[in-house]
């Protein structure tokens, strides 16, 4: 893929894959009634003690409202193609204080690959102030997010493949009974050991070969087009649509890097 | 073979060996907030016990059953472009298995309740048995009448074959408004 083709894609994605974060947040305003800041800020460590004075500023009532609107609005500007060091950054930061907000994630990894996005545009931004070569910072920030996505496929990937409950197909099961649109039905076909196994190995050895991406740009098209498969099905039946959102942004990068 | 492909393939020889041998856990304040810089990407690798947390309450002098409080929605289709009510469960279940792993680490003796892990569950377990929900869900799986005191447990629990272990019991506790 051209740089300038995975650049603006790449952004597009990111900033709508934020735009759909931040307005779950501003719905979770009204609905989080379990969440508590002056319970959680005795979790901050003390030292240096100028951050839970600042954090008591920006992570509750209009402070924290206000920070969600700037995301909203460097979200939007991403979207639109436009980014300069200073908006990488404060998205950086944003990024960070949510962060402590949320006990070090909300929704866990697609909160890590969000953050590898935005580190990747801080990187791609900051390279290119220093060196006064934007394609070149582009390049660094691309290649950052390629090396953490194709490394989160193949350790997750393998981690199951070197569990005998993923390799017999059991496992499976237990999660999707255990997901929040679990369970499956009695009758479902995850249910059947054969297809249990074979869906189990399809996917994992998918995650675990995706870096042959790298080594050639048709399979890195192929490994790219699958992938949202794959997500689609991990929102159905887990409910974790930030994961799908937060990965497909960071394709384009793939199919940058990706050799040949 | 050119230098950029040597070293892909050196990287992820190297991500491979790590991932055979034991990995040593490296905690702390900081690190738990900001861990998101250093993500693991183990998702659903390993099948074992699950913390549940149930609830009961005090109506009338009458306690009812104890009821799991567990993230079970309906899907919508729409819930791929947004879907807080799902998030937010997913986080309060995350909360818990943060809540059993502080109960863990904590030494003998120690009182839980110092935790705050221990204060967001209680407000969970509160919101639950007061009929509270995920947006439009109930976090409990049944109509109870309004309730002058509740109780909560952390159960660890394995599915197959099922098992369960009462980890933690509260004292009873008023609710409030």
């Amino acid at each position: 893929m051209e740089l300038h083709t995975a650049v603006r894609a790449f952004m597009a994605l990111l900033g709508w894959s934020l735009l759909l974060q931040t307005l779950e947040f501003w719905r979770l305003l009204r609905m989080d009634r379990v969440g508590s800041w002056s319970i959680q800020r005795t979790e901050v460590p003390a030292r240096p003690a100028w951050v839970r004075p600042l954090l008591d500023q920006v992570l509750q009532g209009s402070g924290y409202q206000g920070l969600l609107i700037l995301r909203l609005v460097l979200a939007l500007t991403l979207l639109a193609g436009w980014v300069h060091v200073s908006s990488a950054l404060l998205l950086f930061v944003t990024s960070v204080l949510l962060l402590f907000r949320w006990r070090g994630a909300f929704n866990g990894g697609s909160d890590f690959m969000t953050l590898v996005g935005v580190s990747g545009l801080l990187i791609a931004q900051g390279v290119a102030s220093i060196t006064g070569e934007a394609e070149q910072g582009w390049r660094a920030g691309l290649w950052y997010v390629t090396v953490y996505v194709v490394s989160s496929y193949f350790v997750s990937g393998w981690v199951k493949l070197l569990r005998p409950e993923w390799r017999s197909g059991r496992a499976m099961t237990i999660f999707l009974d255990g997901g929040v649109y679990g369970p499956l039905s009695p009758h479902s076909v995850y249910r059947h050991p054969t297809v249990a196994r074979l869906v189990s190995w399809t996917f994992t050895v998918w995650e675990g070969c995706f870096p042959l991406a790298l080594f050639d740009v048709r399979i890195a098209w192929f490994m790219c087009c699958v992938a949202p498969v794959f997500h689609f099905l991990v929102y159905w039946y887990f409910g974790l649509n930030r994961f799908f959102w937060a990965w497909l942004a960071t394709y384009p990068a793939v199919l940058y890097c990706a050799l040949g | 073979m050119e230098l950029t492909a040597v070293l892909i393939l050196a990287y992820f020889a190297l991500l491979f060996l790590t991932l055979r041998g034991r990995s040593r856990v490296i905690q702390g304040p900081w690190l738990f907030f900001l861990r998101a810089f250093f993500p693991n990407w183990k998702f659903f690798h390993a099948v074992g016990h699950v913390p549940h947390v149930y609830v009961r309450g005090e109506s009338a002098g009458v306690w009812t059953d104890w009821h799991l409080v567990y993230p079970r929605l309906r899907r919508r289709w729409h819930h791929v472009f947004h879907n807080p009510a799902v998030n937010l469960a997913l986080s309060h279940q995350n909360l818990v298995d943060h809540f059993a792993s502080d109960l863990n680490g904590l030494p003998d003796g120690a009182d839980a309740s110092q935790l705050a892990t221990y204060q967001l569950v209680t407000r969970l377990a509160h919101q639950a048995i007061r009929g509270d929900g995920w947006g439009s869900t109930p976090m409990i799986d049944a109509a109870l009448p309004p309730v002058q005191r509740f109780q909560f447990e952390l159960r660890m629990e394995l599915p197959e074959p099922a098992h369960s272990e009462l980890m933690l019991r509260s004292p009873e506790l008023a609710v409030w408004d």
